[in-house]
């Protein structure tokens, strides 16, 4: 014990503290994953078949953007579901798979995200409901709005394709990397920036660490509470663009894996649940550990049940490792 | 306190000062004599006739799932914690109840014991990991949930299975709202836990840990305790949501862990630990159920269900705190 205390410490002077080591740790299991699914299929760690697995993270990374950054004040974002669910639907019910009307259903489509999810924030900062249960009843109010106003689906618009402009983007590539890839590491280095370089991120962190003291400190925390719920929802409703761009045709229920795995993501990459620490970067590299890992085992030909198991003996693992570190200092 | 609202306090009647105390129980119970006369007004315009003994049992039998397994979900919410596990034990015990349950008396006696054997040890599990291991609540049973619903579809890989008639008639009658009994027997057993060491501990816990601790309760064991009570809990809801559907679905149970939280909610307990009592969370579960049947014959689109129902939630929270703010203030 005295030496594992020595040891870290140690690292703590090279610049690895503890929550960088987190980061570092998402980083190493996502590696790994991918060495282990090479051993079990030949094949896994080609070029071609990481950049599929990076497509479909991008996907759970930036709703776990949003995430991380209510997770970081303490919050969490029940509603991301139907939010990114309804997202898909009002793009193609809106542009009709017209390039023409392309740009105004996704500025319409973002709003939509953003104004949902700064509504929750606005019910949490200023009328005191507890986070869980505002966005919990924001995903059922998107819910039934999405499914009433659809008529179930069943709307004439509904089977619309997403814009063709919309559909090649998300699918084409640039200089060999697919889009989505490269519009996922744009979004982690602003994330980054924003989190580290300004002063709104430092604000995040501080309330996460002492609501009290940042309100004596004088940051405006209702304001940056709204915000934060805002930047949640708008990633919610980007990954439904990209998804329904992605897939061609928006459907329901599209969004519901979304939830558990933003939560996965943002836990694997070690950011703290109870708020004030943690990064985007661990984020990010939660989300390739994760579609990593159910692409190991879908390779495996690992039936449904297992799969679940493992995931959730994973996220435990991965909790008792880190749970382990906070008790040696 | 000091002695100058001591001596306030002694001015304003008890009632208020009930009142103050008791505000989240008090408006549950409000909410649920609305929500009855709300659902026998719009039962009255439809049917000229008022919900007579078939609307009360099958309300009853309905509703004793979400009951159990909100209960067992307020045993949590009252250490500061939340259980996301409740649908994965639910779904669990609802597909062994499935596969196993045959018509001997031996079996169904047997197999339910062994059931809610089973749903403790899950609880306990639960209660291991977040007391011992010191890890998050929401993180665990998070995972958890993804584990125990596995297990549950590979108990039951496709919707099926069949529960005896006699089974049934025992836990929800479908003719008489014999279910009642056991509403009371789980108002009891909260009432017991209340003024159990136990239950005074988990209470202790939920408003104060530190000072919790520095008065020798045993944090751990009250941790742990209230997972393994919710485990029990959930499992008893997962038979009599098999008891209900007269057969089995290994994911049926999954949306009993959000409606769990909204009825606890709707209870009037308080999120934050330490407050709350069962009594309300069984209206609140009540609430939960009537405000559905009010939408169905109201002749509201079906579609927007979940619409209203996330609506009132957040209406009735807010009202809550405005409602809750003021009395305290004033007793």
């Amino acid at each position: 014990m005295a030496r594992s205390a020595q040891f870290t410490r140690r690292l703590d002077r090279i610049g690895l503290t503890r929550d960088v080591r987190r980061i570092v740790y998402a980083y190493v299991a996502a590696i790994a994953l991918f060495a282990i699914g090479d051993v079990v299929h030949p094949g896994f760690a080609r070029l071609d078949s990481i950049a599929a697995i990076l497509t479909v993270a991008s996907f759970v990374g930036i709703v776990a953007a949003g995430q991380t950054f209510v997770v970081l004040i303490g919050g969490i974002d029940l509603s991301v579901p139907w939010v990114l669910n309804g997202a898909a639907i009002l793009m193609v019910t809106t542009s009709l798979g017209d390039d023409g009307r392309a740009a105004y259903a996704l500025l319409l489509t973002l709003g939509m995200g953003a104004v949902a999810g700064m509504a929750n924030g606005f019910v949490i900062a200023f009328l005191g409901v507890p986070a869980v249960v505002m966005t919990l009843a924001m995903n059922g109010i998107m819910e039934g709005l999405t499914l009433g106003l659809s008529g179930g689906m069943t709307c004439g618009s509904c089977a619309s394709y997403a814009p063709p402009i919309i559909q090649s983007a998300v699918h084409g590539s640039l200089f060999g990397i697919p889009t989505a890839i490269i519009l996922w590491v744009i979004i982690i280095a602003a994330v980054s920036v924003v989190l580290s370089l300004t002063t709104f991120g430092r604000k995040a962190y501080a309330i996460g660490n002492n609501v009290q003291a940042s309100y004596l400190a004088g940051i405006n925390v209702r304001l940056v509470t709204v915000l934060l719920y805002g930047i949640s929802g708008l990633f919610a409703a980007l990954a439904g663009i990209l998804l329904v761009g992605f897939g061609g045709q928006a459907s329901l229920g599209m969004g519901d894996p979304y939830l558990f795995q933003s939560i996965a993501a943002v836990v694997i990459g070690g950011v703290y649940m109870l708020g004030g620490r943690g990064h985007y970067l661990g984020t990010a590299a939660g989300a390739v550990t994760l579609v990593a890992l159910v692409s190991v085992l879908l390779a495996m030909n690992m039936p449904d049940y297992g799969r679940n198991i493992i995931y959730g003996l994973v996220i435990l693992v991965l909790l008792l490792l880190y749970g382990r570190e906070e008790k040696e200092d | 306190m000091s002695t100058d609202s001591t001596a306030q306090r002694r001015k304003t009647s008890a009632f208020t000062y009930f009142l103050g105390q008791n505000v989240g129980l008090v408006l549950a119970l409000v909410m649920l004599v609305m929500a009855v006369i709300l659902y026998c007004a719009v039962y009255w315009i439809e049917q000229q006739t008022l919900p007579g003994n078939f609307e009360i049992t099958s309300t009853v039998n309905n509703t004793m799932p979400l009951v159990l397994a909100a209960v067992g979900q307020a045993f949590v919410v009252l250490t500061r914690g939340l259980d996301l596990s409740v649908g994965g034990i639910m779904d669990l015990s609802n597909a062994l109840a499935a596969v196993y349950i045959h018509d001997s008396l031996a079996s169904m006696v047997g197999w339910s014991l062994l059931i809610l054997l089973i749903s403790t040890i899950l609880g306990l599990v639960n209660g291991l990991l977040v007391g011992v291991g010191r890890l998050q609540p929401i993180l665990v049973t998070l995972a958890t949930l993804s584990i125990y619903q596995g297990i549950a579809i590979r108990v039951l890989p496709q919707p099926g299975g069949a529960i005896p008639p006699v089974y049934t008639s025992v836990l929800v009658n479908p003719y008489q709202p014999y279910a009642l009994g056991y509403l009371l027997l789980v108002a009891f057993v909260w009432y017991a836990f209340r003024r159990s060491f136990i239950g005074v501990s988990i209470f202790a816990i939920g408003n104060d840990e530190q000072a919790a601790m520095a008065n020798g309760i045993n944090v751990v064991r009250a941790r742990v305790t209230a997972f393994t009570l919710s485990g029990l809990m959930s499992g008893t809801a997962g038979l009599f949501l098999a008891a209900t559907a007269t057969a089995g679905d290994a994911t049926t149970g999954n949306g009993f862990t959000l409606s769990s939280i909204v009825a606890v909610v709707l209870g009037g307990m308080n999120l934050f630990g330490g407050r709350g009592s069962g009594v309300g969370v069984i209206a609140g579960a009540f609430v939960t159920t009537m405000i559905v049947n009010i939408l169905f014959f109201s002749n509201i689109d079906p579609l927007y269900q979940s619409f209203y129902e996330g609506l009132f939630l957040v209406i009735a929270v807010v009202l809550g705190t405005l409602i809750s703010r003021l009395l305290r203030r004033r007793s």
